[in-house]
C-alpha cells in the first residue's frame, strides 16, 4: 500500500525512457501522480516549489552545475533524488544522488532495484504491515465513526492530536477508506459499533 | 494513443468503448459507416478540435490539453459538462439506486446490511446533487454571462457587480472532490460486504461505480484544467475594459 497522493517528478530527455519508466511504477502498483519534464535543470527549484514530489527522477546528463545542485538539494533533505542512468556517471554526479537506477537493466532486476528504493525509502510499504489494525487503531477507529472530532478523541484517549492524526492517516491508508461516513460504515459492519449507538455519542 | 481526425469514428469506439458515452453527449449516435471523425462532427456541426480535446483527455488521463484550448467558446463546454451532469442525475446514479434495490431484495443479506448500504449511497447521491446544483445555478450561468457580454460588448451593471465579488478563482479554491465517497464505497464492496447468495448484483454495482468515478474524474479535470483557464481569460478581458470605460 502507498500513500493516495505521491507525487512524482521525471526530468529525462527520451520520451521512450519517461514513458518506460512510468510503466514501470504502475506494474509496482504506485498510485501516483507525475509530472513530466524534457530539460531544464535551471528550473528545477521551481519545479520542485511548484509540484512539491516526494521522489525526483533525474537524468545526471542534466546535471551540469555540481554546486547548484548541491545548494538545491541541502534545502530539500526531505525529496528522495533517483538517478536514471543510461551510461557511465562520473562518481562526483552519482553521488548526487540517493539511488540510482539503471536503465538498461533486465526486466526483472529493473522492478526489483525499484522496489527496493521504495521501500527504503519508506514509500512502499510491506503488506503485512498494512492488513489489520492495531488495537489503538481500532479505538481511535471507534470514535472516528461515532463522529467524535480530533480534539475529542485526543481528550478521551489520553494522546496527542498529532498522534490521533497519525493513526487515522494510517487507518485510512489500511482499510481504502477516506470518508467518516465510510469508517462508520466499516465500524458497524465488522461490529466494532452500533447502528444505535450512533445518535447517543453524537447529542453528547 | 491519440485519437485523431481522421480516424473512423467506428474505430475510436473500438479503441475505447467507455468514449461511447462521452460521443453521445455532443448528440452524435451509433451507427457511424465508415466515416471519419471529421466528417461525423461536420455532420452533427460539433467543433472538431473541442470534440478531439474531449475525447482525447477522457481516453487518456495523462492527456495534455493543447494551449490554443483557451479559444474555445465557454458556451460549447458549459453545454458539454451541462449534458454530463444530465447523464450522472438522469441515467447513471438512477441505474445503480436500481441495482441497489435489487440487491434489497435479497433475502440472504442481513437487513442492517443492506440499509447501510443504501443510506451511504442516499449520503452520495445528496452530495452529488449539491454539487452539480451549485455548478448550474450559480457557476455556469456566469460564465454563460460573462462570454455573453464579451461577445455582444454590453456588460450589464448586474454583472459588474457580480465581477466584483465572485471570480472563478473562487469556485476553483472550494470546488469540492465528489469522488471520496465513491472511492470507500468500492473498498466496502470489495472488502468488507458479506457475500449474498446471488453475488452478481454487487458485482454489476461495483462495476457501475468504478465506471461513474472514472468518468467523474474526467469531469472534474475539465472543470479545472479547461473551464477555469477559460474564465479566468474573460474575467481579466471584461475587467480590463470595465476600467477603461471609467477612466474614459
Ligand atoms: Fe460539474
Ligand atoms: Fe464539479
Amino acid at each position: 500500500m502507498i500513500s493516495p497522493t505521491l507525487q512524482i517528478l521525471i526530468i529525462e530527455p527520451s520520451f521512450l525512457i519517461r514513458e518506460g519508466l512510468k510503466t514501470l511504477l504502475s506494474q509496482i502498483g504506485l498510485a501516483y501522480r507525475i509530472e513530466e519534464f524534457e530539460f531544464t535543470v535551471e528550473n528545477i527549484p521551481k519545479l520542485i516549489q511548484k509540484t512539491n514530489p516526494k521522489l525526483v527522477f533525474l537524468n545526471p546528463a542534466l546535471l551540469s552545475d555540481k554546486e547548484y545542485f548541491n545548494r538545491l538539494e541541502a534545502s530539500l533533505s526531505e525529496i528522495i533524488f533517483i538517478g536514471l542512468i543510461p551510461l557511465e556517471v562520473p562518481l562526483n554526479k552519482q553521488s548526487q544522488f540517493d539511488y540510482l537506477l539503471n536503465v538498461f537493466a533486465p526486466k526483472a532486476e529493473l522492478i526489483k532495484s525499484m522496489e527496493s528504493i521504495l521501500s527504503k525509502s519508506g514509500i512502499l510499504i510491506p503488506d503485512n504491515d498494512s492488513g489489520t489494525l492495531s488495537d489503538r487503531e481500532n479505538d481511535v477507529l471507534k470514535l472516528v465513526a461515532l463522529g467524535l472530532t480530533n480534539n475529542e478523541i485526543s481528550e478521551k484517549l489520553f494522546i496527542s492530536i498529532h498522534t490521533v492524526m497519525t493513526h487515522r492517516k494510517n487507518i485510512t491508508r489500511k482499510l481504502g477508506i477516506k470518508t467518516v461516513s465510510g469508517l462508520t460504515v466499516y465500524a458497524i459492519l465488522n461490529k466494532l459499533i452500533k447502528a444505535e449507538e450512533l445518535k447517543g455519542t453524537i447529542d453528547n | 494513443m491519440l485519437i485523431h481526425k481522421d480516424m473512423k469514428m467506428a474505430d475510436v469506439i473500438h479503441l475505447n468503448h467507455h468514449l461511447l458515452h462521452v460521443v453521445n453527449r455532443f448528440g452524435i449516435q451509433l451507427g457511424f459507416g465508415e466515416k471519419t471523425v471529421e466528417s461525423v462532427c461536420e455532420q452533427h456541426e460539433v467543433s472538431l478540435a473541442f470534440f478531439l480535446e474531449i475525447v482525447n483527455t477522457f481516453h487518456d488521463s495523462s492527456y495534455f490539453p493543447v494551449d490554443n484550448m483557451k479559444e474555445f467558446k465557454a458556451g460549447m463546454l458549459v453545454e458539454y459538462l451541462h449534458r454530463t451532469h444530465q447523464y450522472y442525475m438522469n441515467f447513471k446514479i438512477p441505474e445503480i439506486e436500481k441495482h441497489i434495490n435489487d440487491l434489497c431484495l435479497d433475502n440472504s443479506l442481513e437487513e442492517e446490511i443492506k440499509q447501510l448500504l443504501s443510506n451511504f449511497f442516499q449520503q452520495y447521491k445528496f452530495e452529488l446533487t449539491t454539487h452539480i446544483n451549485k455548478e448550474e445555478q450559480r457557476v455556469y450561468p456566469y460564465v454563460l454571462a460573462l462570454e455573453n457580454a464579451i461577445e455582444t460588448g454590453n456588460n450589464t451593471d448586474e454583472l459588474i457587480e457580480k465581477l466584483k465579488i465572485f471570480s472563478i478563482h473562487d469556485y476553483e479554491e472550494d470546488h469540492d472532490d465528489v469522488e471520496s465517497k465513491l472511492f470507500d464505497l468500492k473498498n466496502i464492496i470489495i472488502k468488507y460486504i458479506p457475500t449474498p447468495k446471488d453475488s452478481r448484483i454487487l458485482n454489476v454495482i461495483l462495476h457501475e461505480i468504478f465506471e461513474l468515478e472514472n468518468d467523474l474524474n474526467n469531469h472534474g479535470h475539465i472543470e479545472d484544467q479547461i473551464l477555469v483557464p477559460i474564465v479566468e481569460k474573460m474575467e481579466k478581458e471584461l475587467t480590463a475594459r470595465i476600467q477603461k470605460n471609467v477612466q474614459e
